[in-house]
């Protein structure tokens, strides 16, 4: 059994989707607690709406997926943003029209071009057909987003603590929530290759909702998150491996077991 | 003297309603100054918008970018996952840089043993009593060096022992030139330090100042 397993980890594909996957998910994971805290959690699902639209675009056009969608869904990032600063309320109902229609869209353009299987890896993700190109993308990104997450940190947790405090520090808030956005969007156009649009969202959240659980201090919040999607990552790729099923799949059963396991012990 | 604040004419409304009502004011170095009023007088409208937590209607502001905000504790301040030391050090942002200095976290530290709060550091904030918590918010104030202290009823909640703590950490603050703005309902509070100034608030006007 164990020799089987390393031999697994001797493939090239398979140790492209660890390196990738477990940078994206800790990306993922770390960002999201602060998305959690701040009730952004919406953002990433509409934004991995947003994604599928694009990418479908992007194929129906054969134009790289990367060119169209990452651009698509930063400005998709700032325009959410920006509404739901303007319009408190009406921030879940501007994410939840934006998505539904850019699925909609997605939809409309993959069938009229015939496009389904290519979009499909999309949808539910393809961690073990990535290429190089795809692995060193995701390594550069990661280590973009973590470097600002590390440069930013003691401004992205006063601002996720208390924006009326930290803006009587002087600290423009507005700049920070747009870098949050900014960074969402990188992490959801990453994961799009992993889990897929349909289930980014999740390594996003569920991570830092089990974290809460086993932390007191915001740092060890951000550090419980990062391993807790980490480990989940790595468990739910080698069981899609073994059961054959999409990774996405796996990674994310693997997030909601782990956060029920600790809700029900701690 | 030096002035830490002078408001002229300040006006803050919410919506139609003028909670702040063209105040004038100015606090100078190592000067105690008392606000008081009956609740809804305006008195946190009044420290918010000094604070710069809400924007002047009309009328003028200047003071020192050397701030401490002690704020009526929100909810929102309670349930957050930060420890103590999280929080307290967050007094010392505001000068610019990305990251704490070794200077930041001295002082950090000496602000949580001036309010007997250093045991607590890993704590996190939503395990506090209300009391605690406030001592925390004081600490945070404390540590940035403020020239400016503003603090929205900082003895609420507090037991006989913190309140003659914070009173003896504002008398070395006000000495060495710190000019502290309190907002009280309590009578008994004036007696635990010579205030220069009773600042008495009735919907949002200045009815009293001496
Ligand atoms: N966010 C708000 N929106 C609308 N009106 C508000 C808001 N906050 C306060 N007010 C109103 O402004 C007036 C002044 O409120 P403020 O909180 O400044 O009073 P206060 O003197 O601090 O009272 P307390 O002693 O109860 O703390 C009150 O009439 C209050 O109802
Ligand atoms: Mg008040």
């Amino acid at each position: 059994m164990m020799s089987e397993l390393l031999e697994i980890l001797t493939y090239p594909f398979v140790y492209r989707a660890l390196i990738a996957g477990a940078l994206i998910s800790v990306c993922a994971s770390v960002l999201g607690v602060i998305l959690v805290l701040k009730h952004y959690s919406l953002i990433g699902h509409g934004l991995s709406e947003v994604g599928f639209a694009s990418l479908s675009i992007a194929s129906a056009l054969g134009l790289p997926v990367m060119l169209v969608s990452a651009p698509a869904v930063i400005i998709a990032s700032f325009v959410i943003m920006f509404v739901s600063q303007r319009f408190r309320a009406a921030g879940d109902i501007a994410i939840a029209i934006a998505s539904s229609a850019a699925l909609a869209l997605g939809v409309l353009v993959s069938s009229l071009t015939g496009q389904v299987s290519a979009v499909s890896n999309y949808l539910f993700g393809s961690v073990l057909a990535l290429s190089d190109g795809d692995m060193i993308l995701a390594v550069m990104l990661s280590l973009i987003v973590m470097g600002v997450f590390i440069v930013f940190y003691n401004r992205l947790f006063l601002l996720a603590y208390n924006e009326d405090y930290a803006r009587s520090l002087g600290i423009n808030t507005t700049l920070y929530q747009f870098v949050i956005s900014a960074l969402t969007a990188l992490v959801v156009v990453m994961g799009m290759r992993i889990t897929g649009t349909l289930l980014i969202s999740g390594i996003i959240i569920l991570p830092a909702v089990t974290a809460r659980r086993l932390a007191s201090g915001f740092r060890s919040l951000v550090v419980m998150s990062g391993i807790v999607s980490l480990v989940s990552f790595v468990l739910g790729l080698a069981v899609s491996f073994m059961i054959n099923i999409p990774a996405g799949a796996g990674v994310i059963l693997a997030n909601t077991v782990i956060l029920i396991l600790v809700r029900v012990i701690f | 003297m030096t002035e830490r604040l002078r408001l002229i004419n300040a006006v803050i409304k919410y919506g139609d309603v003028k909670a702040v009502d063209d105040v004038s004011l100015t606090v100078r170095d190592g000067e105690f100054v008392f606000i008081t009023g009956a609740n809804g007088s305006g008195k946190s409208t009044l420290t918010r918008g000094i604070a710069g937590l809400l924007p002047l209607s009309s009328g003028t502001i200047t003071r020192t970018e050397r701030l401490g905000y002690v704020p009526q504790v929100e909810e929102a301040d309670r349930n957050f996952p930060a420890s103590v030391w999280e929080i307290v050090i967050t007094g010392t942002q505001g000068r610019g840089g990305l990251f704490y200095s070794m200077g930041s976290r001295r002082r950090a530290l000496q602000a949580m043993d001036e309010l007997g709060i250093r045991d607590l550091a890993k704590r996190g904030i939503n395990s506090l009593s209300g009391g605690q918590l406030r001592r925390v918010l004081l600490a945070r104030a404390l540590c940035g060096e403020p020239e400016l202290l503003l603090l929205d009823e900082p003895c609420a909640g507090l037991d006989a022992e913190s309140h003659a703590l914070l009173f003896s950490v504002l008398r070395k603050n006000v000495a060495s030139g710190c000019a502290v703005i309190m907002v009280t309902h309590d009578a008994s509070d004036l007696e635990g330090i010579h205030a220069d100034r009773v600042i008495t608030l009735s919907h949002g006007r200045i009815v009293n100042d001496e």
